[in-house]
């Protein structure tokens, strides 16, 4: 049994420590957690000596209003994952119960 | 991994359009020809597909206290090549350009190029290379998957560094700096990611074995080991 839930155990412990270290590091509160890419774009004005609003998209695009509604939007995408997800699995659980019963 | 829309000379956003064209292209023949002849592929397409929408919007932090996202390229590599992923891929960062405003239309080409594409190669890569191999075939998961995560962000960088090379060591200079910015943020990130991966694939083997055999993933005997039981493939059985 144990040799069988070896893999979760190593997830888990893995997912654990991840989490152990962002609050390591998230208790200095000298980080602001904001996202890689924009990190990367003030990176960008930098190296180049523009500023990063001079950076104008070169094909009009949709920006969603606040931050709770691309929060929204995200957990949308994550959900339909989700979903899809649960519906094969299940769907393969129950071919294989019905197929070991038959 | 985005590059932000307007962030990439237009140059570059041709250059990295072009590269990716030929890949969606493959991808969509060897979907069409998928959906025609073996469709009982299908569900193994969604879970594949689920974990790329799925990881694709988690924004994790990590140590260097800055947030990045997971890419769950991995799996479907290793079921459905590079080409097919390609396909995945390109949607979830459709949908994010369009509605999210993470990315965008001029710089889709690049972020396919890092995300869907440039992972997926370095993935596929050491796939084949550790595909026969004695390794245990979870940790061959494991590597897959962390590599593809994490070479997409080195795509990324590079991209970032060659359009805008430093005025001081150029395009190396540059590369560095994007390099710490994006992919040693994204260490942490890829090692759970590849742990999350194999477990999947660890489900995936315990209920549709024969699937994952069909598809020449795995051979029979690695499965059996990894299964670890006294299972017999239910080849004859099931069928008759």
């Amino acid at each position: 049994m144990i040799q069988n839930r070896k893999l979760e155990l190593i997830t888990l412990v893995a997912v654990l420590g991840f989490i152990i270290v962002f609050l390591m590091v998230s208790a200095g509160g000298t980080h602001e957690f904001a996202g890689s890419d924009n990190v990367g774009s003030e990176k960008i004005a930098e190296l180049t000596g523009h500023s990063v609003d001079s950076f104008a998209p070169l094909i009009p695009q949709w920006q969603p209003p606040s931050g709770e509604i691309e929060a929204c939007l995200f957990a949308l995408q994550a959900s339909f994952g989700g979903l899809v997800l649960g519906l094969v699995f299940g769907y393969w659980l129950g071919q294989r119960k019905s197929s070991s019963t038959a | 991994m985005h590059i932000m829309e307007g962030f990439l000379p237009w140059q570059w956003c041709v250059v990295w359009w072009i590269v990716a064209i030929p890949f969606l292209v493959m991808g969509i023949i060897e979907l069409r020809s998928m959906m025609r002849k073996d469709r009982e592929y299908l569900p193994l397409l969604g879970v594949c597909g689920a974990f790329i929408f799925i990881l694709s919007a988690l924004k994790l932090p990590s140590v260097t206290g800055s947030c990045s996202h997971p890419t769950g390229t991995g799996l479907s590599t290793m079921c459905f090549g590079v080409f097919i992923t390609s396909i995945i891929g390109a949607i979830v960062l459709l949908f994010q350009s369009l509605v999210l405003a993470h990315g965008g239309l001029s710089v889709l080409g690049a972020n396919m190029v890092s995300m869907a594409i440039g992972g997926p190669i370095a993935g596929y890569v050491l796939y084949r290379l550790l595909k026969n191999t004695s390794l245990n075939i979870y940790l061959t998961v494991f590597i897959v998957s962390a590599v593809a995560d994490l070479v997409t962000y080195v795509i990324t960088s590079f991209e970032l560094a060659l359009a805008y090379p430093a005025q001081v060591g150029g395009v190396v200079a540059s590369f560095t700096a994007f390099f710490v910015i994006f992919a040693i943020t994204q260490i942490p990130l890829a090692i759970v990611e590849g742990c999350v991966l194999a477990l999947v694939f660890k489900y995936v083997i315990e209920l549709k074995p024969e699937m994952i055999i069909k598809l020449k993933v795995f051979s029979e005997e690695q499965i059996a080991k990894a299964r670890g039981d006294s299972y017999s493939l239910p080849k004859t059985e099931v069928k008759s």
